[in-house]
């Protein structure tokens, strides 16, 4: 589904990806861990061509692009890989001039010319997934951060992407309205949704990826199951890494 | 003021205002609506990062910025002329006014499409929009609500500078009023009148602006 092979990023003379590799088979959840400043955010936004790696390969679904330094994409080839990834937002970005509904089918309606009725019933339904189905006429500022923030995951699902994106989902929300976004993050799981998670959640991360990559200084530095990356790292550098975080949690 | 000012008074109010709404509302609507026209395409040139654009529309608007408008009418009306170009006074107008919104308006506008947070351009390319339809669709219509303030008080502004228009022959309302002061020697009384009715128009203006405003507000309380 989604295979990356030496992807190299730098902003300036500050690289911040040095030869990543990613495998991510249909229908699993992939977990992206690290402190900050250690480009795993910076990975993620090379993963829709947010931001335009250096060098390297990356392969989705049927499209495979080459990179390399200071070669522009054509803008074709840009979109059609945006249109088969969506991306949620660390501040949500819904678009404030219109409405929740209008937020969600802005994509189908303009990007893949999908008839507007049909838009209209497919965003309702997602509404109702996230547990919003009355929600549809509001505009976003009269909503929650976590309703906003679940807007913004129907909005990356009516794609119908195949592979969903998540940029530190549960950041920007305060404490007692992360449950919720988590909730549906995880439901998306369990119906076998590949997807791509940067989180700081530890607890989230254990209970909903298939495979953790631990990131630190533009590499790769643990990767596996759970189980072994969270709760038993291998490497020094991760085994400290997990311990300041547990560090954090008391 | 004395029977024979108050009965000028009187007599010249219609003859003024039919300038006003005849020919100086006119102008200002004409060369405000062909003045955004410009001011959106210079402010794209300026923000599309195509260096030659950005040269040519940063030309443009330190030209018209750098000059007095007056000075740019007399070139346009009585300068032009010498090369063959000759143009009716209210053509004239037109030009120099549109010129001087469009270079002031893509300030504006520029301001505005630079102030809306870099998720939303980010937001558009996700679902796969391009730069065009991201532009449309989801930054255009968001920085059209942020310049309305500045670019209505550009409006009203430009009601007024219209009366520039008088030095190069065309009839709008101040132009109208001197030709009353020619014929009775009233200065003080007649471009008092003058003053009120552009008071009056502006007057309505700013009822209409800070109506706009509210209605505009009840989309965005980011």
């Amino acid at each position: 589904m989604l295979e990356i092979r030496n992807l190299h990023k730098a902003f300036g003379s500050l690289e911040v990806l040095k030869g990543i590799d990613v495998d991510l088979e249909k229908g699993k959840v992939l977990v992206i861990i690290g402190p900050s400043g250690s480009g795993k955010t910076t990975l993620l936004r090379c993963m829709n061509l947010l931001e335009l790696p250096d060098q390297g390969s990356m392969k989705l679904s049927d499209r495979k692009l080459e990179f390399k330094s200071g070669r522009k994409l054509p803008t074709r080839e840009v979109t059609e890989l945006r249109k088969r990834t969506g991306m949620v937002f660390q501040s949500y970005n819904l678009f404030p001039h219109k409405t929740v509904i209008e937020n969600i089918m802005e994509g189908p309606v303009i990007v893949q010319k999908k008839d507007r009725a049909a838009a209209r019933a497919h965003a309702q339904e997602l509404l109702t997934k996230v547990g919003l189905a009355d929600r549809g006429d509001y505009y976003p500022h009269q909503l929650s951060g976590g309703q906003q923030q679940r807007v913004g995951i129907a909005r990356a699902m009516a794609m119908e992407p195949d592979v969903l994106l998540f940029d530190e989902p549960t950041s920007a929300l305060d404490p007692e309205l992360v449950g919720e976004v988590l909730r549906v993050i995880k439901q998306l799981a369990q119906e076998g949704r590949t997807m791509v998670i940067v989180t700081h959640e530890m607890k989230f991360a254990a209970d909903v990826a298939d495979h953790v990559i631990l990131m630190d200084g533009g590499y790769i530095i643990e990767q596996g199951p759970p189980q072994q990356v969270i709760n038993n790292p291998q490497s020094p550098r991760a085994q400290q890494f997990m311990n300041r975080i547990a560090g954090e949690d008391i | 003021m004395t029977d024979r000012q108050i009965q000028i008074v009187i007599d010249s109010f219609w003859p003024l205002l039919k300038a006003g709404l005849m020919y100086t509302l006119p102008l200002a609507i004409a060369s405000f609506v062909l003045g955004l026209i410009v001011a959106v395409l210079t402010a794209l040139a300026r923000t599309s990062g195509i260096r030659i654009l950005d040269f040519i529309a940063q030309f443009y608007v330190w030209i018209i910025r750098g000059t007095p408008l007056l000075v740019q009418l007399f070139i346009i009306f009585y300068g032009l002329p010498s090369v063959g170009i000759i143009l009716p006074p209210f053509v004239a107008a037109l030009i120099g006014f549109t010129l001087s919104v469009g270079a002031y308006g893509s300030e504006i506008v520029r301001a505005a499409i630079q102030s809306i947070p870099k998720g939303q351009w980010e937001a558009a390319y996700s679902i796969g929009m391009t730069r065009g339809q991201a532009l449309k669709r989801v930054i255009l219509p968001q920085a059209a609500r942020v310049s309305v303030p500045p670019l209505s008080n550009s409006f009203i502004s430009l009601v007024k500078d219209t009366s520039l228009a008088s030095v190069i022959t065309y009839i709008e309302m101040f132009r109208q009023s001197q030709q009353i002061v020619a014929r009775t020697y009233e200065a003080l009384v007649l471009y008092t009148e003058a003053a009120v009715i552009y008071l009056m128009f502006t007057s309505v203006l700013f009822v209409l602006q800070g109506w706009l405003e509210k209605r505009l507000s009840r989309f965005s309380a980011q």
